[in-house]
């Protein structure tokens, strides 16, 4: 939506992971119930979206410079943040114990799922629908929208931009923060994950569209399933599969699959 | 005249350099060098073309590759046939990559870059009989001029012929960049830069005169990365993964890249502020993303900007 | 004083060149100043839990060490810097060597530093006692016979004593079999060990996939998913890293882990985050060579047992012995040097001598130096029980075996010394 290709959306992703079992654990520690944990990991990751606001400030420095400045603004923040993480957290992986089968496990046409997976679908469809809801139908939504396809005209509409990207940014961190906190039940928080997920979130975005909500959905799906066919029929390609096709659509739809006017 | 009388003392200074300094301080300065020859070509795009490539690792890892191909799978041991392969082998990668992504400027040029240099880290890194995968490939010592050195160890080697056999590579580079920045080639990358429609209109082929800036920079590149590979006698995927293209944009901020010199005392700043705040602290990550992001908002001309302001024509 | 003048002789190293540093390295000169030795440890990213083990290891050897006189009456004074990519390690490498002036260097685990090192080592004809990273290609086609590289056990050691578990304990059990190894060496040669040893022991098998994931991978969902569809009997596993705990949970999660019987044979390098909830009992689980909870373990094993669960609050893993061992077994080797010097700090070359063949005392038991610069140590490796008082698994019954057994000798290719067994 701003035109910022944020390298440290992988960092915020890394930390909303690790807050998140801090946060769990913590929290089960003095008695909360277990099924609840879901709602303590949510929590956390709003509650990281804190960080949105004063990086949106240092961001906001080189606006109105090449982006180029705002791409090795935030790989010095994919930097700092790794340290910061390895600071805090430590180099041992970080998990928490049994939070991922507490909702059990369903067994579907031969295989299992854990219905936790079935959850995190569900919320990874919620969250679609309210950002699709939230850009269509509120006067924010459609202030962001105006201002992505125009700011000049936004702002000579008397619309601040600073705010509106403030509020943009902070609502980006916050979807990877809440996004880390609600994967950590199925996986552990390491240290490279911050950089590792930049490029899968990378790809997303570039075979989505940029700024385009419906895209990143679609995205990630062919991601995923790219991924997942390459890993069960021919290994090697697994990840090459993923750049020729982010190179595909760079060069054949430069603006994603989803998306109108190319750049 | 005074910039200039500078620039030749610093000459001075680093061809004596093995005589004067302690030989690890010497052993550093030469991926400084190769590192300076790599920004010379990332900063022909992003100095003067005005395109930031996130992915001119590629073309430093395919060099030391080369490097590493040749000396242990061909025995091809001459390091002038070793840096005019590479140099070749990048023009024909070169050619359609650069063909597909000149035909974007900033943020989309930064992603397809990108997503190309990390194609080829996955080809390292998946092809494992190919390319050894993680653990890479071995870089022999090279012959220098046919020579072999076979007298001096290692060490004085890299301190003795190998050290002088790269700063005159880097002189050569320097002064070949210098004419391309200053031919009428380079004089309308940088109408480009300031306004493609405008160069366009008075007859200047944008697109065509990108690519040619992009096979030259990736070139420069690869000469970087056979020098690169030599010190450590081994070539690794790393070498092509994003973060690395990222150090080297860094790198070039750091050096200033208005300045022509930039890239050259960028890569010399990097690697000795490295080789510092490494030994002081287990964090060198965060004070060097908070000297990038510093010099990002506060010295956006770098450390070339600081001491001398004005633009050089 | 004597400060003074080695700083002296260090910037006059410098303008004189080579010269003064064969002056540098005379032995007579500095009696009572402190042994130098350079350590390089993983401090961030995927290796970072095993390099930081490996330099506790280091570290209390040293202050061990300390207390107890130093060594010859020098203490050790250590020098860390990071081990990352191979670039910027053979630069750490050099400054140790030649700013630093290190006596020996002890550290390393990636096999793409270790690969990188080797040759360094010899060409800055300093001492290296590595922790880890002993590949077949590091060792055999790269560094046939080192002088300055003292190498750990072989990368195989792991795999080989698993297959010979499996053979014993699994043999007739199982049919189908699955692969999921780190995409590196390591993963490749351990994998390609145990498909040998099943042949050697005539157990038919079909492999049903072979999965490569990255080192430090954080989703095996579709690798998972991959192992649902081929359903093995068995799948054999060279995990070490974070990865781990990551794969066994989204495994169990599927209910992959009571389906298939699982040879995990390096997985105690994370051994605290292999929780019960996840890991199933009766799997072979593997902890190279240091098994914190051993019932047997020697005195020295206990002691530096509970200093690290004081200290650190974690269980220790194998490379905190890789790493105690080559600090002792420098001091032993000084110290056997001396002896035939009559008493005096030996020169390099006699150390190195006296270093082949060396035996000291590890935290797990004796361990020593071949000939050949490779490690010999004890192994330890059983199935997996959550009959403990932990949250994580632990092994009963702990089966042993040294390196005499699982390690190829001196000299001899792997895949020949495994046809050579008689079984």
């Amino acid at each position: 939506m701003q035109r910022i290709l944020n390298l440290a959306c992988g960092s915020f992703y890394a930390l909303g992971a690790y807050t998140g079992v801090s946060a769990v654990t913590w929290a089960l520690g003095h008695g909360l119930p277990a099924p609840l944990f879901l709602l303590v990991l949510v929590a956390s990751g709003l509650a990281l979206a804190v960080i949105g606001p004063p990086v949106e400030r240092l961001l906001r420095a080189v606006y109105d410079r090449d982006e180029s400045f705002q791409l090795l603004l935030t790989f010095a923040l994919v930097l700092m943040f790794e340290d910061v993480m390895r600071f805090v957290w430590g180099t041992a992986p970080v998990q928490l114990g049994n939070a991922y089968l507490v909702y059990g496990r369903l067994a579907v046409a031969g295989s299992t799922v854990p219905v936790y997976n079935l959850v995190v679908i569900a919320a990874g469809g919620l969250v679609a629908l309210g950002m699709g809801g939230l850009l269509t139908h509120t006067r924010f939504g459609r202030i962001v929208r105006a201002t992505a396809e125009n700011r000049e005209m936004s702002a000579a509409l008397g619309v601040d931009l600073r705010r509106v990207y403030a509020r943009v940014f902070t609502l980006g961190v916050a979807l990877g923060t809440v996004g880390g906190a609600l994967v950590i039940p199925a996986t552990a928080a390491v240290n490279e994950m911050a950089i590792d997920v930049v490029v899968e979130a990378f790809a997303v975005v570039v075979i989505g569209g940029l700024g385009s909500m419906r895209g990143a959905f679609v995205g990630s799906l062919i991601v995923g399933v790219l991924k997942a066919g390459a890993i069960a029929t021919w290994p090697e390609v697994e990840m090459l599969a993923i750049y020729v096709v982010v190179i595909g659509v760079l060069v054949l739809r430069p603006a994603g699959l989803f998306a109108g006017a190319a750049p | 005249m005074i910039r200039r009388g500078l620039a030749l003392a610093a000459a001075a200074l680093l061809a004596l350099a093995p005589l004067l300094a302690p030989p690890y301080q010497v052993t550093l300065l030469l991926p400084a060098f190769a590192y300076g020859i790599a920004l010379l070509g990332l900063n022909l795009l992003f100095g003067t073309a005005g395109l930031l490539s996130f992915g001119h690792a590629l073309f430093v890892a395919l060099g030391a590759y080369t490097a590493a191909g040749l000396t242990t799978r061909y025995g091809v041991l001459s390091f002038e046939a070793i840096v005019a392969a590479a140099a070749g082998l990048a023009a024909v990668v070169a050619v359609p990559v650069g063909l597909l992504c000149v035909r974007y400027v900033k943020i989309y040029f930064g992603m397809l870059t990108l997503a190309f240099g990390m194609l080829f880290y996955s080809f390292l890194y998946k092809f494992y009989a190919l390319t050894g995968g993680d653990e890479g490939l071995r870089v022999l010592r090279p012959l220098l001029l046919g020579r072999p050195f076979a007298e001096l160890d290692k060490v004085g080697f890299l301190t003795g012929p190998f050290y002088y056999y790269a700063l005159a590579l880097l002189a050569l580079a320097t002064l070949a960049m210098r004419r391309i920045v200053r031919s009428p080639f380079g004089l309308s990358l940088r109408a480009i830069r300031e306004n493609a429609d405008k160069a366009a209109f008075v007859g200047v082929s944008v697109r065509r005169y990108r690519f040619y800036a992009f096979v030259i920079a990736a070139v420069f590149g690869a000469v970087g990365g056979t020098l690169l590979a030599v010190p450590t006698g081994l070539a690794d995927p790393l070498l092509a993964y994003w973060t690395h293209s990222g150090n080297l944009v860094f790198m070039l901020l750091l050096g200033g890249f208005e300045h022509f010199l930039g890239p050259l005392v960028g890569a010399l700043a990097f690697i000795f502020l490295q080789d510092l705040v490494m030994s002081l602290t287990a964090y060198w990550r965060f004070v060097f993303g908070a000297l990038l992001a510093i010099v990002v908002v506060f010295f956006p001309r770098g450390l070339l900007g600081l001491v001398a302001p004005e633009r050089p024509a | 004083m004597r400060t003074t003048r080695r700083q002296f002789l260090a910037l006059s190293g410098g303008a004189l060149g080579t010269a003064a540093l064969r002056l540098d390295a005379a032995p007579a000169l500095a009696q009572n100043a402190p042994v130098k030795i350079g350590v390089l440890a993983a401090k961030a990213g995927v290796l970072a839990p095993v390099g930081e083990s490996g330099l506790r290891g280091v570290q209390w050897a040293t202050e061990r060490v300390n207390a107890a006189r130093g060594i010859l009456g020098r203490r050790i004074e250590l020098i860390v810097e990071e081990e990352s990519s191979p670039k910027d390690t053979v630069e750490r490498f050099r400054k140790l060597s030649l700013q630093d002036r290190v006596d020996a260097v002890s550290g390393a685990i990636s096999t793409g530093v270790g690969l990188a090192l080797g040759p360094v080592a010899e060409e800055m004809k300093t001492i290296w006692l590595s922790w880890d990273a002993t590949t077949q290609k590091g060792v055999e086609e790269t560094l046939p016979k080192p002088k300055y590289s003292f190498r750990s056990t072989d990368n195989e050691c792991e795999a080989v004593m698993a297959s010979l578990l499996t053979a014993r304990h699994l043999k007739g059990k199982f049919r189908t079999v699955a692969g999921i190894n780190p995409d590196y060496s390591y993963g490749r040669d351990n994998w390609a060990a145990f498909l040998a040893i099943m042949k050697k022991y005539g157990i038919e098998l079909s492999v049903v996939s072979e999965l490569w994931p990255k080192l430090g991978a954080t989703d095996f969902t579709a690798h998972v998913a991959a192992l649902g569809q081929a359903r093995p009997d068995l799948i054999f596993s060279c995990f070490w890293a974070g990865d781990t705990p990551i794969f066994l949970k989204q495994a169990h999660a599927a209910g992959l882990t009571a389906k298939s019987k699982l040879v995990l044979t390096t997985g105690g390098g994370v051994h605290e985050a292999l929780k019960k909830d996840f890991t199933p009992e009766g799997a072979i689980l593997g902890y190279n060579c240091l098994y914190f909870d051993w019932a047997r373990a020697s005195a020295l094993q206990k002691e530096f047992v509970r200093w690290h669960h004081e200290k650190f609050k974690e269980w220790p893993n194998y490379e905190s012995d890789h790493g105690y061992f080559t600090i002792v077994a420098y001091k032993a080797a000084v110290e056997r040097a001396a002896r035939a010097a009559g008493g005096k700090w030996p020169a390099p070359d006699a150390i190195i001598q006296a270093l082949e063949g060396i035996e000291a005392e590890s935290l797990s038991g004796p361990r020593r130096f071949r000939e050949d610069h490779i490690m010999e140590a004890t192994f330890f490796q059983g199935m997996t029980t959550h009959k403990n008082a932990y949250d994580f698994v632990t092994i009963d019954p702990v089966e042993t075996m040294t390196t005499k057994q699982i390690q190829k000798p001196s000299g001899v290719g792997l895949y020949d010394w495994i046809n050579s067994w008689k079984v």
